[in-house]
C-alpha cells in the first residue's frame, strides 16, 4: 500500500495519460448530468412548485396543459369527491415578451394560477405578475412593463420568484383573468372561455394515497358523465414527466451517461492491465520477499481511487468554471447531490476496472524475480 | 510485415478480440449516425417534403412553428407583395385522435393517441402550396375529410382506406394517400385540406373565435429570387420569412437530437481512439523483448514501426467491415426507427477510424523507436 502511495508521489507523471482521459470523462459526465438536471428543472419548475397532490386534465387531452380545458361543472364534480380538500385552476399560455429597452423577445410562459405554489406569493392583482429570476437574464427588472404576445398585452413585473419555469420558458404568475387576457388575444384559436381552465391543482386527505385520489376522481368523473366532463389525474411525479419530450430527454441522457460510465470501466481496466504487465516483474519481486497478492492488489485499488479522485477534481473544476461563464440561456445546473453522486459512480467504475488486473496479478509467480519464471 | 501478419494469425483470440470491439464500436457509430438521421427526419419530415420553397412566420413564434401564427392583416399584406407570386395558408397543430387500431386496444388510455394536422389549401389561388411531396401511395386529399398520412404509421391505423377521429367529438378523416418521411415531432402526421383542419381546430376547443394560418406557404413571383421576397416579407411588422431549408434547421428537436446524438458519436470514437491505443502500447509492451532482440540483430526501427501500423491498419480495417457488416444486417429491421445502411456514412465513418488507429498507435511507436538494441544483453532492461 505505501509502495503505490509512494509511486504517485515520485512518478505522477506516470499516471498522467490516464488521469488526463478519465478527466475529460468526468467533465463530459458533470456536464451532461449537469445539462439533464438543467433542463429537467428548467421545464417542470412550475409543476414542482405546487402543493397540489394531483393534476386533473381533461381526459381527451392526452396530458397536455395546452390542449386540455376543464369546465366549472367538471371542477364542481371534482371538489364533491371525497378525500379533495381543495382545488385550483391553472392555465399556461407560452408567448414572447417584449421588455423594455431589449430587441430580443424573452421565451415566457404566463401562468395563471388559483392556489399559490411554493415559493411564490398569492396571486398578484390584474395586470401584474411575479416574473420567474430566469427572465432576468433577458433583461427584465421589476417594475418593468413586458408587452406579450403579438397582441401586445400588458404586465407589470412586481417581483421575483425561483425555479418556477416551464418548458425552459420564463414563468410570469398572473392571476387566472390576466392569464385568459394573454391567451384569448394572442391565439383566438384556443381561446378559453371564463371560468374555464386547463388543469386543475388539487390537495387531498393527507392520509390518502396521491394514486388513490387521482383514481377516485377519474372514477366520479366518468361516472356522472357529462360528455366531456371525464378527466385523466395524475400525480405530481407523473404529471413531471407527462410535459412534452421530458420523458425521452431523461431516458436519452441516461444512456449517454451510462455508456459513458461504461467507457470510464473500460479506459480503467486497460490502464491498469498495462501497468500491472509493466509491474510484472516488481511484483514478482515483492512476492519473493513475502508480498501478498492481496498487499499488492490493495495498492492497485488505492492507485485506481486517487487516479480516479484526481481526474474528477480535474473535471469538475472544469465543469464549475463552464457553468459559471456559461450564458443564463444555457441550461445547465450543477447540482450538488449530482457531483457526489457521479464522484461515487466514477470511483466504483475505477476500481471495477481495476479489478481486470487481479487475475493477472495472482498469476505472478515469485520464481519470476529470480528467473525461473521466464 | 510478414511477421506482424504472421502475429495476427497465431494469436487470433487475442487479436480477434480488439477486432469484434472496433467492429462493435463502428457499428454503434453508425447506428447512432442512422438514429440521428432517422430521428431528425422524424422530427422535420413533414416541412421538409412539403412543396414550399419559402414559410412565413409571426415573429413572436422565434422559428417554431408551434408557437407562430399570421393574422388575416398579415395574410393580405403579403398577397399584395409585388415580389410575391402565390400564398397559400398553412396551418399545423397537435391534436388527440383514434384510429382504427388504436380504437380496439382494450386500454382505454390507449384508444387515443397524437397526431399532428398539417392544413394546406387544395383550391384557389394558393392551391397546392404546402402539400406533402412524398406521396408514394394513393393520392392527395382532393376534398375536406380526406389526408395524406405519413407512411411510417401505416400500422397504427393510418393505411389507405382508414378512418382517423379528431377527438373529442369524432371529426372524420379518410386517409387517401401515404408519404414517405412525412413526420413531424415524431408523432403521426396527416396532410388534409385547409378547411379540414379548421374544424379540426374547433373540435379541439370550441371556445375558438377564429383559426389563423400557423405560416404561409409562399411561392416567389416569376423571375424573382427567394431572397427578394425574403427581404420583402421581413419588412412587414410581425413577420419573417424561412427559405425550407433554414426552416427545418430552426425546428425545435433538430438540434437537440442533433447535439445528444453527436455527443454519443464523439464518446465512441474517442473510446475507440483510447481502445486501440492502450490494445497496441499493451501488444508491444508484451513483446518488448523480441522486438528488442530483433533490433540487436539488424532490424531497422523503421522496419518494426511499418510492421506495428500494418498489424494496426489490418486489424483496424476487419473491424470496420465487421462493423458494416452488423448494420447491414440490423438495418433492415431497425427501419421503422430511421437507421438504414448507407454507403458514404460507412466509408466516412471507415476513414474516421483508420485516422484514429494511427493516431492511437503514437505512444507503441514511441516505444518501439526507443529500443535500444543494447538491451538484449541485459535480462530486464527492455521494460522502461
Amino acid at each position: 500500500m505505501r509502495l503505490a502511495w509512494r509511486e504517485l508521489r515520485r512518478r505522477p507523471g506516470r499516471f498522467t495519460m490516464a488521469t488526463a482521459t478519465l478527466a475529460v470523462l468526468a467533465a463530459l459526465l458533470l456536464f451532461l448530468a449537469g445539462l439533464l438536471d438543467g433542463l429537467f428543472l428548467g421545464s417542470t419548475g412550475a409543476i414542482r412548485a405546487q402543493r397540489a397532490d394531483v393534476f386533473v386534465y381533461s381526459d381527451t387531452s392526452r396530458d397536455s396543459f395546452l390542449r386540455s380545458r376543464i369546465t366549472p361543472a367538471t371542477r364542481e364534480m371534482v371538489e364533491g369527491v371525497e378525500g379533495v380538500e381543495s382545488v385550483g385552476g391553472l392555465g399556461i399560455a407560452l408567448v414572447g415578451a417584449a421588455v423594455p429597452g431589449e430587441e430580443e423577445l424573452a421565451d415566457a410562459a404566463v401562468i395563471g394560477y388559483e392556489l399559490a405554489p411554493r415559493g411564490v406569493p398569492a396571486p398578484p392583482a390584474p395586470g401584474e405578475a411575479w416574473a420567474d429570476d430566469r427572465l432576468e437574464a433577458f433583461g427584465v427588472d421589476v417594475g418593468d412593463v413586458l408587452e406579450l404576445g403579438a397582441a401586445r398585452i400588458p404586465v407589470q413585473v412586481i417581483g421575483f420568484v425561483s425555479d418556477t419555469n416551464y418548458l425552459l420558458q420564463g414563468a410570469l404568475w398572473v392571476e387566472p383573468g390576466t392569464w385568459r387576457d394573454v391567451q384569448n388575444a394572442n391565439r383566438p384559436d384556443a381561446r378559453v372561455a371564463d371560468d374555464v381552465v386547463q388543469v386543475l391543482v388539487v390537495v387531498g386527505d393527507s392520509q390518502l394515497n396521491d394514486s388513490d385520489l387521482a383514481t377516485r376522481i377519474d372514477t366520479a368523473t366518468a361516472e356522472l358523465g357529462t360528455g366531456t366532463g371525464a378527466t385523466s389525474s395524475l400525480t405530481k411525479s407523473e404529471a413531471e414527466f407527462s410535459l412534452p419530450g421530458t420523458r425521452e430527454q431523461n431516458s436519452t441522457f441516461n444512456q449517454i451517461l451510462g455508456v459513458t460510465f461504461a467507457v470510464v470501466v473500460l479506459i480503467v481496466a486497460l490502464y491498469f492491465a498495462l501497468l500491472t504487465l509493466e509491474r510484472i516483474p516488481l511484483y514478482g519481486m515483492l512476492k519473493a520477499v513475502g508480498a501478498s497478492t492481496r498487499q499488492l492488489f490493495a495498492g492497485v485499488i488505492v492507485q485506481a481511487v486517487v487516479v480516479a479522485s484526481a481526474a474528477f477534481a480535474l473535471g469538475a473544476g472544469v465543469t464549475l468554471l463552464g457553468a459559471a461563464t456559461a450564458p443564463a440561456q444555457l441550461p445547465l445546473t450543477v447540482e450538488p447531490g449530482r457531483v457526489l453522486s457521479t464522484y461515487i459512480v466514477l470511483v466504483v467504475c475505477a476500481v471495477l476496472g481495476s479489478l481486470a488486473s487481479l487475475r493477472r496479478v495472482a498469476r505472478i509467480d515469485p520464481a519470476q524475480a529470480i528467473g525461473g519464471g521466464s | 510485415m510478414f511477421l506482424a501478419l504472421t502475429e495476427i494469425r497465431r494469436a487470433k483470440f487475442r487479436f480477434g478480440g480488439l477486432i469484434l470491439a472496433v467492429g462493435l464500436l463502428v457499428f454503434l457509430v453508425l447506428f447512432q449516425q442512422g438514429l440521428r438521421d432517422g430521428l431528425i427526419t422524424q422530427f422535420i419530415g413533414a416541412l421538409r417534403n412539403q412543396d414550399s420553397p419559402i414559410l412565413v412566420y409571426g415573429t413572436q413564434a422565434r422559428q417554431n412553428l408551434e408557437g407562430s401564427q399570421v393574422t388575416p392583416a398579415q395574410y393580405e399584406a403579403v398577397s399584395s407583395l409585388a415580389e410575391v407570386g402565390r400564398v397559400g395558408r398553412v396551418g399545423e397543430g397537435t391534436f388527440t385522435v383514434s384510429t382504427p387500431v388504436s380504437r380496439l386496444d382494450e386500454d382505454p388510455e390507449e384508444r387515443l393517441t397524437d397526431a399532428v394536422i398539417f392544413g394546406f389549401e387544395i383550391d384557389g389561388s394558393g392551391a397546392g402550396l404546402g402539400a406533402p411531396l412524398t406521396v408514394s401511395d394513393g393520392r392527395l386529399p382532393g376534398a375536406p375529410g380526406e389526408a395524406v398520412a405519413s407512411e411510417r404509421n401505416r400500422d397504427e391505423g393510418f393505411d389507405i382506406g382508414d378512418v382517423v377521429r379528431v377527438e373529442p367529438d369524432g371529426l372524420e378523416i379518410l386517409i387517401v394517400g401515404l408519404g414517405d418521411d412525412l413526420n413531424y415531432s415524431v408523432a403521426p402526421t396527416l396532410f388534409v385540406s385547409w378547411d379540414t383542419y379548421v374544424e379540426a381546430r374547433r373540435i379541439r376547443n370550441p371556445d375558438a373565435v377564429e383559426v389563423y394560418p400557423t405560416v404561409l406557404a409562399v411561392e416567389p413571383a416569376p423571375q424573382t429570387s427567394p431572397e427578394t421576397v425574403i427581404a420583402a416579407i421581413d419588412s412587414i411588422t410581425g413577420l419573417e420569412a424561412l427559405t425550407r431549408d433554414e426552416a427545418v434547421d430552426a425546428s425545435p428537436g433538430v438540434s437537440a437530437v442533433s447535439q445528444s446524438l453527436n455527443t454519443v458519436i464523439g464518446l465512441l470514437l474517442l473510446t475507440a481512439l483510447l481502445v486501440i491505443g492502450l490494445f497496441v502500447l499493451i501488444i508491444t509492451v508484451q513483446k518488448a523483448s523480441a522486438l528488442t532482440l530483433l533490433r540487436a540483430i539488424g532490424a531497422r526501427r523503421g522496419t518494426l514501426v511499418r510492421a506495428l501500423l500494418g498489424q494496426t491498419l489490418v486489424v483496424v480495417s476487419a473491424g470496420i467491415v465487421i462493423g458494416a457488416l452488423l448494420l447491414a444486417l440490423i438495418a433492415p429491421t431497425a427501419s421503422t426507427i430511421g437507421v438504414r445502411f448507407v454507403w458514404s456514412q460507412v466509408l466516412g465513418i471507415g476513414v474516421v477510424t483508420v485516422i484514429l488507429s494511427l493516431v492511437a498507435s503514437w505512444a507503441a511507436v514511441r516505444r518501439v523507436l526507443r529500443i535500444d538494441p543494447i538491451e538484449a544483453t541485459s535480462t530486464a532492461g527492455v521494460l522502461r
